[in-house]
């Protein structure tokens, strides 16, 4: 966007940007550190001290120059299909050797840490993941559009600040899509686990099933089944058990209308994702559940609904998605509907 | 060039101290906004103050002390985001969301809607809120934003659209 086609409702929030204070005073006095740090030392020259180096130390400052670029880049090079990764705590395993402090992990290396053990694995430039105890994972891939990790057993937090799709961590239930976000995904012994997502929205997928999971919200997985129906953070148990038993224990339309009763205009985005699992005979039950909880906005007709029509779908998600972010996001700040998502 | 930052390039501490005493607030908040870390704007507000006196030979007072020193600062924090201990630092600090929300903890924080802003463009993703606040908080150009911190123009834009397009659907109520 350029400033000539600036819309004018985003005027009012770019005056106030301009407005805020210009200065914040630091909650202590920051001089003494810094006083500490110049003691002793004069003023930099700065650019004007290089045009005095005498000559003969040109090669000297080159090769200092070269040793420092290539020390600078031993840890991740994607062109080598390698991440940095540093310890944390104890002492991780890379491939089949201690990690000391920090080294790389290659393509189709694995890192493991035990019960004491904590890393930190640079996913290129893109964000970090950060490798909790008695976890096992491994480096697939290491390229510009595909940055893979595979998480065979533990749990991991991962933050990324990418576009969409470029970050992807397989496991035995599938595989979770980053779409910008930050979140904790675990996985048990028997390859089952959790996704809770604390910043933006994550994909889970296995097998053409797929739920997108947003900030403030989990979805169990399990391998053989896929990810569940994600529900948030402060469900109530009724509901958590109600999707669980229709997700993973064949519980039918039993399970699917425990789910609605349980339901609040707050777990629309579990609800939402009932729409396209239940069976054919439940839907309408489960649409007009869901426009009971949040309306639907302009373009959604349960006709549409009904037939699964994704640009109708996709709309009444769009809405959704908006609401459950506004509510988190402002949580503590503003008192947000979640009916309709503005504030209260 | 003003004589307080002249006797300061010959080495008076007195004279640096008197110029971080008047810039300290805009440093800092510029720090603080562009991690949304109280502690690591901190850091960096020494680590800026520190590299300022080390390369104060290079001023030459061809533009203002302030604008001078306020472009290193950038400079300083985005150098800080390629290193690893920062990095790794960060993993603890955003595994708490909630300190996200809470940009200015340990300072006063801004009444009303002022309040709202500096916590929302907070709980920005970093990559849009640096671009932000420093287009549309420090005014500074997509040019000028690529060559501080390394993005291509193309990329600035698309961040700045990200920011407030997140931003709007914050605060609209």
């Amino acid at each position: 966007m350029t400033d000539r086609d600036t819309p004018p409702e985003f005027r009012e929030l770019l005056e106030r940007a301009a407005r805020l204070p210009k200065s914040i005073a630091p909650p202590r006095d920051l001089w003494p550190g810094i006083e500490t740090r110049i003691a002793g030392k004069r003023p930099g020259k700065g650019e004007r001290e290089r045009g005095w180096l005498p000559w003969v130390l040109v090669p000297l400052a080159a090769a200092a120059i070269l040793a420092v670029v290539l020390l600078g880049r031993r840890g991740t090079d994607e062109r080598r299909g390698a991440w940095e990764v540093t310890r944390l705590a104890g002492l991780p395993v890379v491939g089949s050797s201690p990690l000391a402090a920090s080294g790389a992990i290659r393509v189709g290396e694995w890192l493991e840490t035990d019960d004491s053990s904590r890393a930190v694995i640079l996913v290129g430039d893109i964000g970090h993941v950060e490798v909790k105890p008695d976890t096992r994972i491994r480096l697939v891939r290491a390229q510009r559009s595909d940055h893979r990790l595979a998480l065979e057993r533990g749990e991991i937090y991962a933050k990324v600040d990418a576009p969409p799709r470029l970050f992807f961590v397989d496991t035995p239930a599938g595989t979770a899509v980053d779409l910008g976000c930050a979140y904790t995904l675990a996985v048990d012994s028997s390859g089952n686990g959790t996704i809770h997502v604390t910043g933006g929205y994550v994909e889970f997928d296995w097998g053409g099933r797929r739920s997108i999971v947003p900030l403030g919200f989990r979805a169990d997985t399990r391998q053989g089944f896929g990810p569940g129906t994600p529900y948030a953070e402060d469900a109530s148990q009724a509901l958590r058990q109600a999707v669980a038993a229709f997700d993973f224990a064949n519980g039918g339309p039993a399970a699917v209308r425990r789910a609605l009763a349980a339901a609040r205009s707050e777990d629309a985005v579990a609800v939402w994702h009932l729409l396209e699992r239940v069976d054919p005979s439940l839907r309408r039950a489960v649409y007009d559940r869901l426009a009971s909880l949040v309306p639907p906005p302009a373009g959604v007709t349960s006709e549409g609904a009904l037939r699964l029509d994704r640009t109708t779908l996709d709309t009444y998600w769009n809405t959704i998605r908006r609401i459950a972010w506004r509510r988190i996001i402002l949580r503590g700040v503003r008192d947000i509907d979640p009916r309709t998502g503005v504030s209260r | 060039m003003t004589d307080l930052v002249r006797q300061a390039q010959q080495g008076d501490h007195a004279a640096f101290q008197s110029l971080y005493r008047e810039h300290v607030g805009r440093v800092y908040a510029l720090c603080l906004r562009l991690t949304a870390d109280a502690r690591e704007a901190e850091e960096l507000t020494q680590d800026a103050f520190v590299r300022a006196w080390e390369r104060l030979g290079s001023f030459r007072g061809e533009s203002a002390f302030a604008s001078w020193l306020y472009r290193l600062t950038v400079n300083v924090v985005f150098m800080s985001r390629r290193t690893t201990r920062r990095r790794a630092q960060r993993v603890f600090a955003t595994e708490d969301p909630g300190a996200l929300e809470r940009p200015g903890a340990g300072r006063e924080s801004n009444p009303g809607l002022a309040l709202d802003l500096e916590r929302a463009v907070a709980a920005l993703p970093p990559g849009a809120r640096e671009v932000f606040v420093l287009y549309d908080v420090e005014g500074y150009g997509h040019a000028e934003i690529a060559e501080l911190t390394g993005i291509a123009v193309g990329t600035s834009k698309a961040q700045l659209f990200r920011a407030r397009r997140l931003l709007r659907e914050m605060l609209e109520s």
